[in-house]
């Protein structure tokens, strides 16, 4: 074990210290693997691998995923590194032809259908959803300005009403997370009482939330009545900078007709399969759209919820024939009229500034 | 430390300068309010003051703007019978405006077709004195659009026409407003084409339609023909036409609205590189006294059809 001997020597940013406590090297990764190679050999003298040997590889896989980081390679987790993979491929499949597009949305689709239960139940703090909606971001956002752009068919106007929106979004999400942390930073249960009714602990983020309406993966932070507001605002931000920027995307590399003086929509997208940029914009353009319905569904619910004064787990509990009803015919214990519930929510943060002061 | 942020700052600044620079967007410009329109056209004076024709009006069509419907722009239209090779003279005035519409052509049949049934009806709707000239290339080189205009262009001058109008077969403009006459300076026609989605792409873009007069045309001796394939001729006509003096300018965006048939994208950004990579060329030499002559003229019904062989 000589890594503790040159434990002074500090570590170079490609340099790590492995599971064995070794210090090792990422461009090492593919060298000096046991259970690779034994692996190796029982399949060539076709034998069955044990399943010590699966789980040996399974771990140092896990172990050697680093990136380079200063003071010494940092580890990744492989569900969180997943989406960095897909969405670009995914992007890039779609862009080949209608059928490979249809193709790569539907398998992504089931996929994130599948892998939603199936990580929730099994790794409750994973960071794969957060680290999905990062690089959506970033993949829609440098389509956006990389290939859509240098098209030359967008004003400066535009481009800078597009950063606002997004601007809005990520500063509503800031908020969010900076509220909830303050909120633990202060007092005890005693002033928690004061502001809520029912204060949980979250299970995902281990923080104490006043009136939880749920954590959201996606934005990797817990919604309660503190940031419930913010978390609304963002919604709506996202929303519009999607269906914004899939609209200017859409109106350069489709055919546009003008709908009333400068609102434009495309009408014939015939032609975007010829040219890459033409394609990869144009998928980018739909995923947006995808995104956004998804968003405008979300957005839909919260309004409601909030107007009827109910948390999301509630909802999820409600019978199907009183949803349909829009739970207007359930009891709704936290209910203050339509008013009150939108005021507790808005002026949440005026409400309990003294608290805040505190902390 | 301090380093550190000083990067970080740097990085910020430039990618901010970067990303929000205007070239690298599509540009708002200046242009010539419709009622100031007329005042900047350029009018003939016929010689034949006589005759007892008042002299058209152009006031009213400029400021009616009427836009044709798009839905039906494919469509057979109805309109007057030209005098053979495509020649139009109105009738009930006596025209101010005397327009050569050339339109360099190859192997687009249906586009021509399309082209030449909307725009005769189009331009009767002007009260102009016009006639269309098609330009065809006969030969198996790559296609050298500023050549074919070079050659309609000396064939109008030696018919007269004192405007020349540099017209793209698949653009086609449906503000009624749009008169197909010259201006007292050079003037780039299709600025708000829908393929660019109503967007002028970089501020010296000088192509699908122009128009110039023939004074003028001849001043900086035509256009270059050493332009074989796509692109890079209207950038270096614009070079020309703006080392001469002539400044170019652009009216109405809502005046120049215009359509192309073809919905094929092209990479408008290809065309700006060529530019900055194009050696000033002579312009003494080469234009439109170095053609050689080689070329048949025929007289259709609808337009004169010129081969260049």
């Amino acid at each position: 074990m000589n890594g503790m001997n040159d434990e002074g020597i500090s570590l170079c940013c490609c340099e790590y210290y492995d599971r064995n406590n070794e210090r090792n090297h990422i461009l090492a990764c593919c060298c000096n693997c046991v259970d690779v190679d034994e692996a190796f050999e029982s399949l060539i003298t076709s034998r069955s691998i044990t399943q010590q040997h699966k789980s040996g590889i399974m771990s140092t896989v896990q172990d050697r995923l680093r990136i380079p980081w200063r003071g010494g390679a940092k580890q990744v987790a492989f569900d969180a590194a997943l989406p960095i993979f897909i969405i670009p491929v995914m992007l890039l499949l779609a862009s080949i032809s209608v059928w490979w597009t249809i193709f790569s949305f539907t398998t992504v689709a089931m996929f994130l259908a599948f892998i939603f239960n199936f990580l929730i139940r099994t790794i409750p703090h994973t960071k794969f959803f957060f680290v999905w909606t990062i690089t959506s971001i970033t993949a829609l956002y440098i389509v956006f300005e990389f290939i859509v752009i240098p098209f030359l068919e967008i004003l400066l106007e535009e481009n800078i009403a597009l950063s606002i929106f997004i601007f809005g979004f990520i500063m509503c999400w800031y908020l969010m997370k900076v509220r909830t942390k303050q909120l633990n930073n202060c007092g005890g249960d005693a002033e928690f009482g004061k502001i809520a009714s029912r204060i949980q602990n979250c299970s995902v983020c281990q923080m104490r939330i006043p009136d939880k309406d749920h954590h959201c993966v996606w934005l990797d932070c817990c919604v309660g009545k503190h940031n419930q507001c913010l978390f609304i605002l963002s919604l709506f931000f996202a929303e519009i900078a999607l269906l914004y920027s899939s609209n200017l995307t859409l109106t350069s590399v489709c055919h546009p007709f003008i709908l009333y003086k400068t609102v434009l929509l495309p009408d014939d997208c015939s032609d975007v399969y010829q040219l890459f940029e033409l394609s990869l914009s144009f998928v980018s353009a739909v995923y947006s759209l995808f995104l956004a319905l998804a968003i405008f569904i979300l957005l839909l619910h919260q309004l409601l919820l909030v107007s009827l004064g109910m948390t999301t787990k509630e909802w999820s509990n409600l019978p199907l024939t009183s949803k349909f009803c829009l739970g207007l015919t359930t009891k709704r214990p936290q209910d203050q009229g339509l008013f009150k519930n939108w005021s507790s929510i808005i002026c949440w943060a005026k409400n309990s500034r003294t608290l805040l002061n505190e902390a | 430390m301090f380093k550190k942020y000083l990067l970080i700052v740097t990085t910020i600044i430039f990618s901010y300068f970067y990303t929000y620079s205007p070239n690298r967007h599509a540009r708002r410009y200046t242009y010539i309010a419709k009622e100031d329109i007329l005042n900047h056209m350029k009018f003939r004076h016929p010689e034949n003051v006589s005759t007892a024709l008042k002299s058209c009006t152009y006031q009213d069509i400029i400021l009616e703007n009427e836009f044709i419907e798009i839905v039906t722009i494919t469509q057979n239209k109805s309109f007057q019978k030209p005098l053979s090779g495509g020649e139009f003279k109105p009738k009930h005035c006596l025209a101010l405006i005397k327009t050569a519409l050339i339109v360099p052509y190859r192997n687009r049949t249906s586009q021509l077709a399309i082209f030449i049934n909307y725009m005769h009806f189009f331009l009767q709707k002007q009260n102009i004195h016009y006639r269309i000239f098609v330009a065809n290339q006969n030969d198996t080189l790559p296609f050298n659009r500023a050549k074919m205009l070079n050659y309609g262009a000396s064939l109008a001058m030696k018919l007269n026409y004192d405007c020349l109008v540099l017209h793209d077969v698949d653009l086609l403009p449906i503000n009624v407003g749009n008169i197909y006459g010259c201006a007292k300076l050079p003037r780039h026609m299709s600025c708000n084409l829908d393929t660019f989605r109503y967007n002028l792409p970089y501020l010296s873009i000088f192509g699908g339609a122009i128009s110039i007069s023939t004074k003028q045309f001849k001043m900086v001796n035509g256009m270059s023909n050493s332009f074989y394939g796509w692109g890079g001729e209207d950038d270096d006509f614009y070079r020309r036409v703006n080392t001469s003096g002539l400044k170019p300018c652009r009216f109405d965006p809502e005046v120049n609205r215009y359509i192309m048939l073809s919905h094929k994208k092209q990479d408008a950004n290809k065309n700006r590189f060529l530019l900055m990579k194009l050696a000033v060329r002579e312009s003494e030499n080469d234009g439109l006294n170095s053609l050689l002559h080689h070329w048949s003229i025929k007289l259709e019904d609808l337009y004169t059809y010129i081969t260049v062989s």
